[in-house]
């Protein structure tokens, strides 16, 4: 067993823990922080295993690693700053991501072997489905798409490897997918055992600092903090 | 004795903020950037909601009173020996703060002996008519100008407003979003939360759906208020969904157990420009009373009233 080869099953676990823990996760900029972080483990991951069996047939994966990445992080400062001018950027970043994805995958679709298009065709729906429902509102579309992209792409790697025959079967991958359901399963019976909270949280009036005023004679004509007098 | 002056900001029309003592000086509106009408005075909150509609390609815009509107409006209440405390709509959002502050220099050397109190509202609409209504409760009780003034900068503190609207068409006119931001979220249903924070705009979340934002905004509401509802004081304004509005605040009353004294107030032009028909807002703070009595320890004398 390669040194590279432990390297990958390391950063594969690293990976799992992010890919776990951003799942429990409710907040959107931090969710994406650690699906960043996850994600760019998740690039050495590929890489470690291409330098144990052969760059290139990792080579498409590394690419997909990277281009989740660069996603997650884009996402991770959108909702982070979120100012109009970073939603704008964000949702102009999102469609060049989905045209990309849709280029590439139809463009695989109709070079790979007629038996097997409806596997590649359904991962690409169900990654497309994902990144969409990563950027949409709420708790709930990320975990319903993520659950979809990780299932297909668990039923596709049996599969796609018996046909191939070669290294596309990594345990590891599987693992990671398999992370991604039951974090979503723990998070619904975490929160769902929980008393219903609001979607949304509003300010309570009295979360605010009151001014310090200081009592002034009722003749003094000095301004008072905040207020101009004249 | 102090007199209160706003601008139309507050959303009160002039006959219900002249019942109340108050006067407000209004915005200008502009729809060919030519002629300039003043809100609530050449131009009713009907007819320009109307107007808006029949025509999607209009855009009208809204501009600042002058600091002369301001001193037409100070002058005779000086001269009565009245002193003034002005509320106007957050600095970040418009330039009144400034004309109204400017009004009130120009007049300093000419009254000396009076003084004129420019609070920023750092907030507008129904958020700014609520620090409002605690300043005209305090009048009435017969506080000094200054006393007023120190309590309304506290209520202001408290001041919370949140805004969802029906569509995004008239923040993209406005530039508050961008237009890829606008058809992507036409398309998907998706209708923002917005509220004030340090006098700008931002936006909360978005939720698809207008049930589901109504909900959000009810379920959230209760849960930030219920703790110290007695102390509270909301108010809901709309446009064009008066139904929607009332039924929410019906909602707040019966969930916290309080009743609101402010009515459901349709949000004028001003706001309206920016929001669009459909847009819902909710402000709530704590009543200077129960403030007064939390703030004693601040320094501010714990007194019900001051002559």
């Amino acid at each position: 067993m390669s040194n590279w080869f432990i390297l990958a099953q390391f950063f594969g676990v690293i990976t799992i823990v992010f890919e776990f823990a951003s799942y429990q996760i409710k907040d959107k900029p931090k969710y994406f922080l650690a699906q960043g972080i996850g994600s760019f483990f998740w690039i050495g991951m590929f890489f470690c295993m291409g330098m144990a069996t052969g760059l290139s047939t990792q080579m498409s994966l590394v690419i997909a690693a990277t281009y989740s990445t660069v996603r997650n992080i884009v996402f991770w400062q959108t909702f982070k700053r979120n100012t109009a001018k970073s939603k704008e950027f964000g949702i102009n970043f999102l469609l060049l991501m989905i045209v990309f994805a849709l280029v590439a995958g139809v463009y695989t679709v109709t070079q790979v072997p007629e038996q097997v298009r409806w596997i590649h065709a359904l991962g690409l729906v169900a990654a497309l489905s994902f990144v969409i429902g990563q950027y949409m509102p709420g708790v709930h579309a990320v975990r319903i798409t993520v659950v979809i992209y990780a299932l297909a792409v668990i039923l596709t790697q049996s599969p796609l490897n018996i046909l191939y025959g070669d290294f596309r079967w990594n345990v590891m991958g599987v693992l990671i997918e398999v992370a991604k359901i039951s974090s979503v399963a723990v998070f619904y019976w975490r929160f769902g055992k929980q008393p219903p909270e609001p979607a949304l949280a509003f300010a309570k009036p009295s979360a605010s600092k009151l001014p310090a005023v200081p009592a002034m004679p009722v003749a003094a004509k000095a301004a008072t903090e905040g207020a101009q007098a004249y | 004795m102090f007199h209160i002056v706003s601008d139309s900001g507050c959303d009160w029309s002039q006959d219900q903020a002249k019942a109340l003592g108050v006067d407000v000086v209004p915005f200008y509106l502009t729809f060919d950037e030519q002629t300039f009408l003043k809100e609530g005075i050449c131009i009713s909150n009907a007819d320009y909601f109307a107007r808006l509609q029949e025509d999607k390609t209009v855009f009208p815009k809204t501009s600042q009173p002058s600091p002369q509107d301001f001193i037409e409006v100070y002058q005779p209440q000086l001269e009565a020996g009245k002193d003034i405390i002005v509320v106007t709509i957050s600095s970040k959002t418009s330039g009144t703060f400034n004309s109204a502050n400017l009004a009130a220099e120009m007049l300093a050397s000419d009254y000396p002996e009076r003084s004129i109190f420019v609070i920023d509202s750092m907030t507008g609409s129904v958020g700014e008519a609520l620090i409002i209504k605690e300043l005209i409760k305090m009048r009435d009780k017969g506080y000094d100008a200054q006393r007023a003034s120190q309590l309304a900068e506290a209520v202001k503190e408290t001041t919370k407003t949140y805004f969802t609207l029906d569509t995004l068409d008239y923040l993209k006119r406005g530039g508050r979003v961008g237009s890829t931001t606008a058809l992507v979220g036409g398309v998907l249903g998706l209708r923002p939360v917005l509220h004030m924070v340090d006098g700008s705009i931002e936006q909360l979340e978005s939720v698809r759906g207008r049930k589901k934002v109504l909900k959000m905004l009810e379920e959230g509401i209760e849960a930030a208020l219920k703790e110290e509802a007695q102390d509270v004081e909301l108010s809901v304004g709309h446009i064009l969904c008066a139904e929607e509005a009332a039924q929410l605040k019906a909602n707040f009353e019966k969930a916290l157990a309080v009743e609101f004294d402010h009515d459901i107030t349709p949000v004028g032009a001003a706001i309206g420009t920016h929001t669009g028909p459909g847009a819902l807002a909710v402000a709530y703070c704590i009543r200077h009373e129960a403030l007064e009595a939390r703030m004693s320890g601040n320094g501010l004398p714990a007194v019900s009233a001051a002559a």
